[in-house]
């Protein structure tokens, strides 16, 4: 090492010598809480939009298909079968990452 | 058996708060060192502040990251940019506050002209830092504030080899002009 570079070295050691700053212990939950009061509002909201729109949806097909002369059993069907597909694969999903992380 | 990030990120994907949480236990440290770094020791409560903002963002952002990517890289890339953006806010709304005023005036060498060349000489070193990249200056308080090692600092700043040495003389040259 070269006289200088190690003058500025020693230099910096000593002008930037001061206690090292650490994160209080409770910033994890501090974190947490925070992100918890973030997500409860609008998970609410979404959650109240989610289930007003699917239920809208639910009447309006089973009205127009009633209009077109079919039956409650197909209507159920063409209701519930996309419903059950949603649901099962959500399921599935879920199931594959907790065996990854497993 | 400790779980890797890839496991922990998965889980908290589905939603899994534990793993969100653990994920903050183990990156805090670092992520609030490199913001510290960034933005100085006068800063030290808005460098918490934006420890808990990238941690918030992450959380938000968690299902958008690919798992090509190391966990800490990305984390550690949001950190930068955050603290930076805040600096850069900070200077504009107080242009003067520069880290000249920082560095300790060292009162224990003799006789007052002494210590008014080292405050100077001091001063002149804060000056080159400050005119520095903003990644150098980061460097340089990871590795001689922070206590960091050299494969840290090249970790935290996503630099293969961080050219300290290269640094120091690029200093000493500029503080001699300064």
């Amino acid at each position: 090492m070269e006289p200088r570079e190690t003058g500025i070295d020693s230099l910096l050691r000593r002008t930037m010598a001061a206690p090292v700053p650490s994160l209080p212990p409770d910033f994890e939950q501090g974190v947490m809480r925070e992100l918890r009061q973030d997500l409860q509002v609008p998970d609410r909201y979404r959650r109240i939009l989610l289930n007003g729109y699917g239920l809208i949806s639910v009447v309006t097909s089973a009205e127009v298909m009633r209009g077109q002369g079919l039956d409650w059993g197909p209507i159920a069907v063409m209701i519930l079968g996309p419903l059950t597909l949603v649901v099962a694969a959500a399921r599935a999903r879920h199931a594959r990452i907790m065996k990854e992380t497993a | 058996m400790v779980e890797s990030d890839t496991q922990l990120v998965a889980r908290a994907k589905c939603g899994d708060q534990q793993a969100f949480a653990e994920l903050i236990r183990r990156h805090s440290p670092r992520v609030f060192r490199l913001a510290v770094s960034i933005l100085g020791r006068e800063f030290i409560p808005e460098a918490e502040e934006v420890a808990q903002e990238v941690f918030i963002k992450v959380h938000h952002a968690i299902e958008s990251f690919r798992a090509e990517a190391e966990f800490s890289s990305w984390i550690y890339r949001i950190t930068f940019n955050q603290a930076v953006n805040l600096k850069a806010l900070v200077r504009f709304r107080s242009p003067h506050a520069d880290e000249t005023v920082l560095y300790r005036a060292v009162t224990t060498e003799p006789g007052p002209d002494r210590q008014a060349a080292t405050k100077q000489r001091d001063q002149a070193l804060a000056e080159c830092i400050r005119r520095l990249p903003e990644v150098y200056q980061s460097a340089l308080r990871l590795y001689y504030w922070l206590g960091a090692g050299v494969g840290e600092v090249a970790e935290l700043l996503a630099f293969p080899s961080i050219p300290l040495n290269r640094i120091c003389i690029a200093l000493a040259n500029f503080s001699m002009t300064c």
